[in-house]
């Protein structure tokens, strides 16, 4: 604890600035949960009454089930590709011995950095014209799940290059010694140690995915993504149901990154190298 | 067992040699499938994005290769362009100042004054929801900021104001706090890291040696620090600069941002002249962390918490 004059001054109006910034930080979460069950037709303060019923509405809204199934459809797709081909890069850009391996971390965090706009207008061109002479390009999920896997790759690889850091690599040579082939290792010693980073940056490509708007915007053909249909009722006026949705969503993506989170820290000092 | 592997460094094959060179590859064999889809569905549609721009769109809206500048000086010579990306500017670094003031005392409360397990209650909270669906928190600030919002309501009912306030809806203020809200996270998680990694008996020697706190503070502390305050503005000013749903949600028709100026081109079709604004934001990324890529640490923020 630092020694100041102050001491006592400093230490409240810090709590207070963190304790407000905390509050502003959920305040918007907090109305939304509130509203989503609000009895009003237009939602707002004061609060007439509360009902479940725009989650039985959303329940019986196939549209939104649609949406949600292709959002779901595409997810699985992106992050199967996505913890795979991400998994396979982050080894030789942990273990070295290739050339330009700074290149090639350089390129696997553009697309984290670039503002997805610029990601989803790159595409949007490059189906609709770039590739005009060669092959005729329907938007559609295809085209959503291209754009996803751009910027879901960086994500694992970093994820799990950062683990494979710190991992131990006698461990490897051991298994070697007593006569296990790369793959025998791989399979038996390497995957089970750096699985709960895998498992994590898939869990993060799976919320990071359905809950895309910005690129999947540019990209989306005729159907739907759960995001897309919600901007399309915001845009058409806010209904109670929209509410309901989207407190959905949240809580199932809080639920699924603490899990996430959970993972990558609770196995952290299994891996940690010792001294 | 030889030093080198202590250390975790095996043998390089020497380079050059055949055997080498083939090693090599077969070690950078497992990157190929992830560089192919960057290189195809990332590179490659930016540097046909970079073509386009210099093209223009013919009446059947395709762009033709009909090289020209125009797209470049319009953005120029027409004042909206100009002053719309220089109001995107300010906007991002009001964001970012703000988001710095407020994340850089507030790491320092985390690191100084928590015990470990509040310090990763408080950046879970804080990190979670900013994982959560984008498009959902934007809304979120609709139930408070719009005309019937929780804002409106509550200083209405106190009798601070008798009509419905705009200036929050429909405006660049509301934007303002909107992206605030949005990006704080970011900073928070990049100005954490350093801060964490920061010896502070180290202030309290300087100051034994006769610094006074403002000096222990510029001259250990911040330059401790500096790339995670980079790496903070870096992870806020940058999405900014591509941001089109908070003004659209959020903001009127006075508050676009530049991005939201290419979104039109888009609309119309018209791809070479969009292209070209779309490129001038990726320069302007592309310069950004070029000229700070030294201290600038993407990892901080992507695997913490």
């Amino acid at each position: 604890m630092p020694v100041s004059r102050f001491a006592r001054q400093t230490r409240w109006s810090l709590i207070v600035l963190t304790g407000a910034m905390l509050v502003f930080l959920y305040l918007p979460i907090a109305f939304l949960i509130l509203f989503s069950f609000e009895d009003a037709a237009t939602p707002g303060l004061p609060i007439t009454g509360l009902t479940i019923h725009w989650y039985q509405v959303l329940a019986s809204d196939s549209a939104i089930q649609n949406a949600l199934l292709t959002s779901i459809e595409v997810a699985v797709v992106v992050t199967i590709i996505a913890s795979i081909v991400g998994t396979m890069v982050a080894f030789p850009l942990v273990r070295g011995g290739v050339r330009g391996a700074g290149v090639l971390r350089l390129l696997f965090t553009l697309p984290i950095m670039i503002p997805g706009f610029l990601i989803g207008i790159g595409l949007l061109i490059f189906f609709r014209q770039g590739l005009h002479p060669l092959v005729d390009v329907q938007l559609g999920l295809y085209t959503v799940v291209a754009g996803h896997l751009v910027f879901t790759i960086p994500f694992v690889v970093l994820i799990v290059a950062s683990r494979l850091q710190g991992f131990d690599r006698r461990l490897e040579w051991a298994s070697a010694d007593l006569g296990a082939s790369p793959m025998r290792t791989l399979r038996h010693i390497v995957l089970p140690l750096i699985a709960p980073a895998i498992l994590a940056g898939a869990l993060l490509c799976v919320t990071l995915s359905i809950d895309e708007f910005v690129i999947t915007f540019f990209l989306i053909g005729p159907q739907q993504t759960l995001p897309l249909y919600i901007y399309t009722q915001i845009k058409f006026g806010v209904t109670p149901e929209v509410n309901a949705i989207a407190t959905v969503i949240l809580l199932v993506s809080l639920l699924t990154v603490a899990l996430g989170s959970l993972l990558l820290t609770g196995r952290r000092r299994l891996l940690r190298r010792p001294r | 067992m030889t030093v080198e592997s202590e250390a975790g460094v095996p043998a390089a094959p020497t380079a050059g040699s055949s055997t080498g060179r083939l090693q090599r590859f077969g070690r950078a064999l497992p990157a190929l499938p992830g560089l192919a889809v960057l290189v195809f569905l990332f590179l490659v549609p930016m540097a046909i994005m970079f073509v386009f721009s210099f093209w223009k769109t013919n009446n059947d809206f395709v762009a033709v290769p009909d090289w020209n500048l125009g797209n470049y000086a319009r953005f120029f010579v027409e004042g909206t362009y100009l002053r719309t990306f220089i109001k995107t500017l300010i906007m991002a670094a009001l964001v970012t100042t703000t988001a710095l003031a407020i994340g850089l005392p507030f790491a320092y409360f985390l690191v100084r004054y928590t015990g470990k397990l509040t310090q990763r209650v408080i950046l879970l909270a804080v990190i979670v929801p900013f994982w959560t669906s984008y498009l959902v928190r934007v809304y979120a600030w609709q139930a408070i900021l719009g005309e019937h919002g929780a804002l409106n309501q509550i200083l209405q009912a106190i009798g601070v104001i008798k009509v419905p306030l705009d200036i929050f809806n429909y405006d660049d203020p509301g934007v303002f706090v909107v992206l605030t809200y949005i990006y704080f996270p970011f900073a928070l998680l990049a100005l954490y890291a350093s801060l964490e990694k920061f010896d502070f008996t180290q202030l309290n020697a300087a100051q034994d040696l006769g610094a006074r706190p403002d000096q222990a503070f510029r001259h250990i502390l911040l330059p401790q620090i500096r790339a995670g305050i980079i790496t903070a503005c870096i992870f806020v000013f940058i999405p900014i600069l591509g941001e089109f749903l908070t003004p659209t949600l959020v903001g009127g028709a006075q508050s676009s941002l530049i991005a939201n100026l290419v979104l039109n081109f888009l609309r119309n079709d018209q791809f070479a002249e969009g292209a070209a604004l779309a490129i001038i934001i990726a320069a302007f990324v592309t310069a950004i962390m070029i000229v700070f890529r030294k201290s600038f640490r993407v990892e901080d923020v992507v695997t913490s918490g």
